[in-house]
């Protein structure tokens, strides 16, 4: 059993209108995709968006970056 | 990246340099960072069961619904909050879930129980426009990039948050008149108070200097009464503050701070304290802050006793 509040961490990305680039407009933590998908469009509902991407945030590989570790550590 | 000294991290943000990573900051950044995004999301969190308590006695189905809204807003600006400290190395399920309610950090405003929806209507003028003023500073300012960044989804929402009091507060203002200028008058200075020590007795200035926010606390409030006290007199509402032409400020007409009676919600305005007297208040934390807490926190404890059993 995954205990609570140790989930894994999903960045949202998401593109208001054709034409604009898709965004980063933060990121949730949740134990599988499905509530990932659920928490990304309850908390960033700020705009009507078109479309809107979960990533899990472990599949993020850095190229070029200020961090000397992978993007996320606290997975 | 190299690691620097805190004279160097200082000098960098003053150039304008924005951290991205736990790596390139100080021990002392990062605790003063994890403070200010403490106080910060526990005062989202805090203000959705206080809203709740208040919601429950609205007038209309509509008004629910836009109080519902805002509460939902609320939550996930809280929820950004403890994202970012999450990042941060903080376990956010103990900070949540396990703490005593006296040692949440949100403004002693909250702890304060609403009573109905005409304070509602008041607390979204004024605390919602406190909360605008404080994290559109931080907005601006902040040399943390990832807070910075997921503020403008919270900027935009709470400038929604404030709209509603407003049109609130005039469309009633000649039906509730006494029931408003109540409001106001226990309302008006806890929010004057909330903006915290005055600047030459403040201890927090490592905020500034890693420009974690940009303004000073009194500046912070001087922009809260420019915009609270023209919208309340506009309103034909009385207000214990006024705008003084030589000095181009708002001025209060009482000696802040101020006694406070907490079971009759009446500032004492002949009664001036210390601010070490209001430290010892907002410390031993108000009426409702056991039972918002606790509305916080109960489904939590029943979700792990529910786990622990299966």
């Amino acid at each position: 059993m995954k205990t609570i509040g140790e989930e894994p961490v999903y960045e949202v990305f998401a593109r208001r209108v054709e034409g604009e680039p898709l965004r980063h407009v933060g990121c949730v933590a949740a134990p599988a995709d499905a509530l990932a998908r659920v928490y990304a469009r309850s908390i960033y509902d700020e705009e009507s968006w078109l479309e809107m991407y979960v990533v899990p945030r472990r599949a993020i590989i850095p190229v070029e970056s200020v961090r000397g570790e992978a993007v996320d550590a606290h997975v | 990246m190299a690691p620097v000294t805190d004279e160097q991290l200082v000098e960098r943000i003053q150039q304008g340099h924005i951290i991205e990573s736990p790596e390139e900051m100080t021990d002392d950044y990062r605790r003063t960072l994890i403070h200010i995004l403490t106080v910060s999301a526990d005062t989202e969190m805090i203000s959705a069961p206080s809203y709740y308590t208040a919601a429950r006695n609205v007038p209309s189905m509509n008004n629910l619904i836009s109080a519902l809204a805002i509460i939902q807003d609320e939550l996930s600006h809280a929820h950004i909050g403890y994202r970012i400290l999450q990042d941060l190395g903080v376990d956010t399920e103990a900070l949540i879930y396990d703490r005593p309610p006296t040692q949440f950090k949100h403004p002693y405003a909250f702890d304060v129980p609403l009573r109905s929806w005409i304070e509602l209507i008041v607390a979204n003028a004024f605390y919602d426009r406190a909360g605008f003023v404080l994290l559109g500073d931080v907005y601006r300012n902040c040399s943390y990039g990832p807070w910075r960044r997921a503020l403008a989804k919270v900027d935009k929402e709470e400038n929604f948050h404030l709209r509603h009091g407003e049109n609130g507060m005039r469309r009633l203002s000649a039906t509730h008149r006494d029931e408003i200028q109540r409001a106001i008058d226990w309302m008006f200075p806890i929010t004057v108070e909330w903006f915290g020590l005055p600047d030459h007795l403040k201890t927090h200035t490592k905020q500034i200097a890693y420009r974690l926010k940009g303004s000073t606390n009194d500046q912070l409030r001087q922009t809260w009464l420019r915009t609270a006290v023209p919208l309340c007199e506009s309103l034909g509402f009385r207000v214990p503050a006024h705008y003084d032409r030589a000095s181009d400020t708002y001025v209060l007409d009482y000696p802040l701070p101020v006694d406070f009676d907490e079971e009759e919600r009446r500032w004492l305005m002949d009664r001036p304290i210390t601010w070490d007297d209001v430290l010892t208040r907002w410390k031993r934390r108000g009426p409702g802050n056991a039972m918002f807490v606790e509305m916080l926190q109960r489904g939590r404890r029943q979700m792990r006793s529910l786990l622990a059993v299966h």
